[in-house]
């Protein structure tokens, strides 16, 4: 009795909306658009050290990302020693691969890379809504017609969460801002075990 | 009018900087760098890294250390902007990523053994395989440039040509290697010393 009680507690936890479960406070907003300013400087070649840590497994590379053009951005990854592994485009709501290595194309790792990489360079989003939480404000927005949460303390970004079914899905992190470069960017999936960090290396 | 005189000034002086090699030029050549190759006991020198991606407005620079002893351990040690050693060492490729260890089990990966050789091959400059590449030579002004271009179907999907420029001496002073795309890592060594003692425990991780 007490397991079905418990279990119909966390089904309707778990049927919550993402800010009803993390208790935020809904807030009419004077922002109908935020911004993403981390790769959006078009003189800017983004370099980052990266380690991806993918069920125990570990390698890692250098992540390059360029905004090319006002809607264009390139992201490619190479090995420590140059070898490149991957270069995608992201024109727009299209999504073009370049180059992969054979041993890496599986659709099901592209797709992802994917929409993790659009969420890292889109930069215009449109607010759904808006909520306090301590000294967070975060709106909700969509990309891909998924749902995405962006916390902002003291109007920098500093997280951004897709959270899907109520639940924390992916977590972006934004850490050690400055001149509008995250010297430290950090990827977290919660339903596979996958872990992306950045540490910009820009020269 | 001035213009078109600097442009073939420019186009004269590009033709003038690299010039094919006769046939006995190239042969001399490749008995140089094969003599200097086999007297080759360890190599030790400082690299500078420079990787070219045509959508980037300037090339990614990092650099590091090599160190070579016959016959197949090599050390690329990166110093700058980060710390990442990579060893080769019989058939295994030990890894330290800024302290995070890691070996790769290399007996079970054709392209890693293949990258293997190739990399101590080009290092001592010594890839004159005519089954393997097509070989063109050409002199600069004080080196020499050769092209090696994988006849290998399986290779020119990763690389379209290595370019090696060598000095007077028959020493490897660049590497070049460039993707079908275009895109080119290029690999410059200065303070480079032969023969110099090298320690096997250099060589762990």
């Amino acid at each position: 009795m007490r397991f079905l009680l418990i279990s119909i507690y966390f089904i309707l936890v778990s049927c919550g909306s993402y800010p009803k479960n993390q208790n935020f406070h809904l807030v009419s907003s004077a922002s109908k658009n935020i911004v993403n300013p981390y790769f959006s400087d078009e003189s800017i070649d983004y370099v980052y050290k990266t380690s991806i840590d993918i069920y125990n497994n570990s390698f890692g590379g250098l992540l390059i990302i360029k905004k090319v053009d006002k809607q264009e951005h390139r992201i490619a990854f190479t090995t420590e020693m140059g070898n490149k592994l991957f270069d995608f485009s992201f024109n727009g709501d299209s999504f073009k691969v370049n180059y992969i290595l054979d041993e890496l194309n599986k659709k099901i790792l592209i797709n992802m890379l994917n929409k993790d990489f659009k969420v890292l360079i889109t930069e215009n989003l449109h607010v759904s809504n808006s909520f306090t939480e301590d000294n967070n404000r975060i709106f909700e927005s969509t990309i891909n017609n998924k749902k995405y949460y962006y916390y902002f303390n003291k109007n920098q970004l500093t997280q951004v969460v897709r959270a899907n079914n109520g639940k924390e899905k992916v977590a972006f992190l934004f850490l050690e801002i400055s001149d509008n470069i995250a010297e430290q960017i950090s990827i977290k999936h919660n339903n596979i075990k996958l872990e992306i960090n950045l540490k910009s290396i820009t020269q | 009018m001035r213009s078109i005189v600097f442009l073939i000034f420019f186009i004269s002086v590009m033709v003038q900087a690299q010039t094919k090699m006769s046939a006995p030029e190239a042969q001399s050549l490749k008995t140089l760098v094969k003599n200097q190759a086999l007297t080759t006991k360890t190599i030790s020198s400082d690299f500078t890294q420079y990787k070219h991606l045509d959508f980037l407005s300037n090339d990614i620079i990092t650099k590091g250390t090599l160190a070579f002893k016959t016959p197949n351990l090599v050390k690329w040690e990166y110093v700058d902007p980060y710390k990442y050693t990579v060893i080769f060492r019989n058939e295994t490729l030990y890894i330290n990523d800024e302290g995070k260890k890691n070996q790769v089990d290399m007996g079970s990966n054709k392209l890693f053994k293949q990258l293997n050789s190739l990399i101590i091959n080009s290092i001592k400059g010594d890839m004159f395989d005519d089954e393997a590449f097509n070989i063109e030579y050409f002199k600069t002004d004080t080196n020499s440039l050769v092209y090696f271009i994988p006849k290998d179907k399986k290779s020119s999907k990763y690389i379209d040509a290595f370019h090696i420029t060598f000095n007077s001496k028959g020493d490897v002073v660049e590497v070049k290697m460039i993707e079908p795309s275009g895109d080119f890592t290029k690999i410059v060594f200065t303070n480079k010393e032969l023969n110099k003692p090298l320690a096997d425990a250099i060589f762990t991780n």
